[in-house]
């Protein structure tokens, strides 16, 4: 019975369906592959514990069917035996490749210092709990979101996603009056659901902006300030780009509306001759250094003008925002000392806006502004409410009135909204905590806090690299890219050896059985280069290498040696 | 006297490579061919950039005008750079897709168009939205893709009509510093150098179509000038020349036609057996490789690199292995097959090679930085490649045998005869494919840091391996016979075309991506692949006899 076994294992019988079965395999996992990705096939298929265990039993089959046919009585036999023990060395030394190697990444910069963190292919997740005890696990998150460890240190891994962001939530604390509302805003046209925290503090939740539209959380103090804010707005600014004021040591000698004077050439008090030359509503100045305007509303007004006085000439930009110094340039002359510019704007309300307003009996009001005009009314918990932003609706969904903010983070299925990979993980006490990528957080357990980081998989190298120069070589006369090369210096501060080395492709360089290659760069930004760093044991490289020597001899004996035989 | 019919072979040969006489005639242009201009990272003769320019926009090298005048490439590029003829209205530029053509209001019917014609017509509304998607990294649908096709080529026509910038002007000390056209030639030379270059060009345009004969002269002055100029940058006359001859000779073209011939020559030899003209057709096969392995040292040579580094240089590289190995085997054993099997192979891939530019584009290229400056490329690729190339030709073989097996299914010997022969070019391909992934796996070894990754071209080399290697131990019990290894060398291809073509044209995945390329060509392969198990299966219903009723299945022939 052993031994039919035996023979069974060593047959061809079962090395023919084996070998289908693995180019089966194999096909599908190249399309798969082309489907989902290399890092999931490689976690799933090529180095999964099944994939293992075929190699091993097509290794057991070349064993046994070399080593029962001993003895290896002529050249075929002979050739026959060293390639198919050649295949079992190289089955043996690329598992080792795939298993025992180290690889990872290294990002530099030529501004910035030495390095020896390698990230390796994969995630991390460290948790200590309330008595200091660590448990570390390595996590593969596969496309789809499920993660391959279901419990790491007492806490349970329930949820992934590839886009969380990390926002505040308001609790009722009880103690000072600080009034937080929750609003949810909803529209079907556009698929959309968000929600957001109005607070009176602390002050970035007092005005919030969504999109082009500005939410507000308003404070009355009285009937009076409460009619005015949810009556209509009143008529409009009759200096919609605001005017400038122009004072002598006698007093206001201008008031120039700049709208209606643009580019016209002004004379006051016969001596000054003034020309406001530009204006821009929404300055910023763009990559070239030139200014340009944002928008046409009056956001961040400024004007450029020409000034003339006895003194002399000069040319400026008056801002109309916030405490800018105008910029001056002196054309002729001595500098222009006896007057005084300024420049006076009220900025442009948001167009949309949504104000949630509240008095001091704590009544809760709105006031919205859109396209289609103004609405206000009281604000009630549960009811929506259409501001006129298309099909928006804005419910008030929650009310504290001693809010104290907390920070959380939250998954969100808006893809517009660049956030970060989180982890959502549960406690035995099922309190359920989302970890976000690259920060540690601290999970509340009745026995203390538990502290929780998820975040890339580190190595530290044992020595240290520093990108001193990177080099782009291009095509003659072209643009494209011929070679690039990473002058780096190693630095083993345990040896004491400080080498230079250059990496470009194909050139690797090694240091103490690490490879370090060029892995990849960014086109726009040539300060930054990304080196592979790789060890293998010099066993395993060595194993492949015979093998794959004992292969090639072995075929070439088995097919060739015979016939040399017989013609001799 | 079987040397003697070998030489009359090898003679009739070099008969077909030395004609036509024409070809040597030396042509009033030819000062200007050797013109040299840096272009797409390298120095090259003129008369290469009006190959690869005129074959881009026109689809091929010759142009009929309406008069039914024939012009050459070179000619027709002259006058387009020379602004010399109507070229807004001449019907130059190639439009061969139809369901475009039709969308945009153009003649389904005809092939050429005139720029006039196409700016005005609805086509520049569809390339320019299609302009914008590929900005915005979106998928083009295929008349989007064919509309940029075409709208490449008008921009390559606008740009080379009457242009003044053509880089013709040697940077004067850097030997790869950027050239420059005749107008900026003073940024690098005085305008007294530079003035007497400007007149003879301008005269050169002149006089261009009127009096051709002096057009030679001034060229040849033209280059002296831009020579002189900065001759330790500017490239060597002989290394010019050689290219210049290497386009116009066509050596792979020449080559093909005398591996039919030798075919042709073969199969007559089979039918009049008292004719055995066996050492004649050798040897017209011998001068066909020949002028391929020349043609494959030329462009080595001029391109300065190992041989296979592309689809366009792997095809032709396949013909030449398939024609070496069939020779080489034939010298052994004379079996005629080899070269039966081997000859329409090799000719087909390259009239492959020749007639599908777009897909395979035979220009030579600076080389992406992952392929410089190596010396596993050169040993690993040709490796891979010869062995691609074995198996096409136990490929052919195997077409052979089931041949035999569907029309001739009483030729025992025969089939048994040749599934020998057709059994140690399998050992070649098996011994050169195993070497070949050793030899990638020592390479990634050194370039990415690991022996084996399963990286898909690497897993798709291994899955052709093993399929050859699942038939041949088959074999060892009995499972295969000679029919079942005819059937196995037709069908394991496949396994070599998708490793060698579909994982860069299909799959489009992994790191090997310096192959990748896309030419809607999957429908073509993927229906041959089909007819060809049609053919499989055909001879296997015959040699089964499954639809047969009184006729026995053929028994098993003798274990080879």
């Amino acid at each position: 019975m052993y031994e039919r076994i035996f023979r069974f294992l060593g047959s061809i019988k079962l090395a023919v369906p084996l070998l289908t079965v693995i180019i089966g395999i194999l096909i599908w996992g190249t399309f798969y592959e082309a489907k989902v990705g290399s890092a999931t096939v490689q976690y799933e298929v090529y180095k999964s514990p099944w994939f293992d265990a075929l190699m091993f039993l097509l290794a057991l089959n070349l064993a046994v069917a070399a080593l029962s046919r001993y003895p290896w009585r002529g050249p075929r036999k002979i050739g026959f035996a060293i390639a198919h023990l050649g295949i079992i060395v190289i089955i043996a030394g690329s598992a080792a490749v795939i298993h025992l190697g180290v690889e990872g990444v290294i990002p530099l910069r030529t501004d910035s210092g030495l390095n020896n963190e390698i990230r390796v292919e994969g995630d991390f997740l460290e948790v200590m709990d309330p008595q200091g005890k660590i448990s570390q696990a390595d996590l593969f998150i596969k496309p789809n979101g499920s993660v391959n460890v279901n419990q790491v240190g007492g806490i349970s891994l329930i949820g992934y996603t590839n886009n969380a962001i990390e926002t505040i939530k308001f609790v009722e604390a009880g103690t000072a009056n600080n009034l937080a509302v929750r609003l949810s805003f909803h529209s079907n046209n556009m698929g959309q659901n968000l929600e957001t925290w109005l607070a009176q503090a602390p002050e970035e939740y007092h005005k919030v902006g969504i999109g082009p539209t500005e939410l507000e959380l308003v404070t009355v103090a009285n009937e009076t300030e409460l009619k005015e804010a949810i009556s209509p707005p009143s008529e409009e600014n009759p200096y919609p780009w605001g005017q400038l004021k122009i004072t002598s040591s006698e007093g206001e000698i201008g008031d120039i509306p700049v709208k209606e004077n643009l580019a016209q050439n002004l004379t006051l008090e016969d001596n000054i001759q003034i020309k406001i030359i530009n204006f821009w509503p929404d300055f910023q100045i763009d990559e070239n250094r030139q200014p340009i305007t944002l928008s046409p509303l009056v956001r961040n007004p400024v004007i450029q003008l020409e000034i003339e006085a006895p003194e002399g000439r000069e040319r400026m930009f008056l801002f109309g925002r916030g405490d800018f110094a105008p910029i001056r340039y002196l054309v002729s002359g001595e500098a222009i000392s006896s007057l005084q510019l300024n420049y006076e704007v009220q900025l442009q309300p948001t167009e949309d806006y949504f104000r949630v307003i509240t008095t001091p009996t704590g009544e809760l009001y709105y006031a919205a502004h859109s396209s289609k005009g103004f609405k206000s009314g009281s604000l009630e918990i549960g009811t929506p409410t259409t501001p006129g932003w298309a099909d928006f609706q804005i419910t008030l969904e929650e009310v504290i009135p001693h809010g104290r903010p907390q920070p959380q983070v939250v998954p969100v299925n808006n893809p517009q909204i660049q956030g970060i990979p989180a982890l959502l993980v549960k406690t035995e006490e099922k309190t359920k905590t989302w970890l976000p990528w690259g920060e540690a957080k601290t999970i509340p357990t009745p026995e203390g806090e538990a502290f929780a980081a998820f975040g890339p998989k580190l190595i530290q190298l044992p020595f240290q690299i520093a990108l001193e120069d990177f080099i782009i070589d291009r095509n003659e006369g072209d643009d494209s890219i011929a070679m690039w090369t990473s002058k780096i210096r190693i630095e083993d501060p345990e040896q004491g050896i400080v080498t230079q080395r250059n990496v470009w492709m194909n050139h690797p360089t090694w240091y103490k059985g690490w490879k370090i290659a060029q892995a990849s760069w960014d086109p726009n930004d040539l300060q930054q280069s990304t080196l592979q760093v790789k060890r293998e044991p010099v066993w395993v490289t060595s194993l492949t290498w015979s093998g794959s020597a004992f292969i090639v001899l072995g075929i070439i004996i088995m097919f060739y040696a015979p016939s040399l035989n017989n013609s001799q | 006297m079987k040397l003697l019919k070998f030489l009359i072979g090898l003679c009739l040969g070099l008969l077909i490579l030395i004609l036509p006489l024409s070809q040597w005639q030396v042509s009033d242009l030819e000062p200007l061919q050797t013109l040299a201009v840096q272009l797409d990272g390298r120095k090259k003769p003129l008369d290469t950039v009006a190959r690869e320019q005129v074959t881009q926009i026109h689809g091929s090298t010759h142009y009929r005008q309406d008069n039914g005048e024939v012009e050459d490439y070179f000619p027709t590029y002259l006058s387009l750079w020379f602004n010399q003829r109507d070229w807004n209205q001449e019907p130059f530029i190639l439009f061969s897709y139809r369901p475009l053509k039709e969308q945009v209001g153009l003649d389904p019917e005809r092939k050429y168009f005139s720029f006039q014609e196409l700016i005005s017509s609805d086509l520049p509304r569809i390339f320019n939205s299609a302009k914008q998607k590929e900005s915005q990294g979106l998928d083009l649908t295929r008349d989007e893709r064919e509309a940029l096709t075409v709208a490449d080529r008008m921009t390559l026509m606008v740009n080379i009509v009457g242009n003044d910038n053509l880089p013709l002007i040697p940077h004067p000390s850097d030997i790869k510093g950027k050239w420059v056209g005749f107008e900026a030639g003073e940024t690098y030379y005085q305008p007294a150098q530079m003035v007497p270059i400007r007149e003879t060009y301008q005269s050169m345009k002149v006089i261009y179509g009127e009096e051709t004969e002096n057009l030679g002269a001034m060229g040849s002055n033209l280059g002296t000038a831009l020579r002189e100029l900065s001759p330790e940058v500017y490239p060597a006359p002989e290394l010019l020349q050689r290219e210049v001859n290497f386009s116009a000779l066509h050596f792979f073209g020449k080559a093909w036609k005398l591996y039919i011939l030798a075919f042709l020559a073969m199969v007559f030899g089979l039918w009049f057996q008292q004719l055995d003209f066996y050492w004649g057709a050798i040897g017209i096969f011998v001068a066909g490789l020949g002028i391929q392995s020349y043609g494959f040292i030329a462009r080595m040579t001029i391109a300065g690199r190992p041989p296979v580094t592309n689809m366009y240089e792997s095809v032709v590289w396949v013909a030449f292995g398939v024609a070496a190995v069939a020779l080489l085997f034939e010298l052994i054993y004379r079996a005629k097959y080899y070269l039966l099997a081997a000859a329409p192979l090799a000719a087909a891939s390259l009239v492959l090679a020749d007639s599908l530019p777009a897909i395979l584009d035979p220009s030579i290229k600076p080389l992406v930085p992952v392929l410089r400056d190596n010396f596993w490329l050169s040993i690993h690729v040709p490796t891979i490649t010869l062995s691609y190339a074995s198996f096409a030709l136990a490929m052919g073989l195997g077409h052979i045998i089931l041949g035999y097996y569907l029309f001739a299914p009483r030729a025992r010997d025969k089939i048994t005869s040749l599934s020998r022969l057709n059994y140690r070019v399998l050992q070649v391909g098996v011994l050169l494919l195993t070497t070949g992934v050793i030899l990638g796996g020592i390479w990634a070894h050194f370039a990415w840091g690991r022996f084996w990754g399963w990286d898909p071209k690497e897993t798709w080399a291994l899955i052709a391996l093993l399929s050859y290697l699942v038939p041949l131990h088959g074999r060892l019990v009995g499972w295969l016979s000679n029919f079942g290894m005819g059937v196995a060398s037709v069908v394991c291809f496949n396994s070599v075309i998708m490793a060698w073509y579909g994982v860069n044209f299909v799959l489009g995945q992994g790191l090997h991506s310096y192959g990748f390329g896309t030419g809607g060509s999957e429908l073509i392969i993927a229906s041959l692949v089909g007819v060809d198990l049609l053919f499989v299966l055909a001879a296997t219903v015959r040699h089964k006899g499954w639809f047969a009723k009184s006729e026995s299945a053929v028994s098993q022939s003798p274990q080879v």
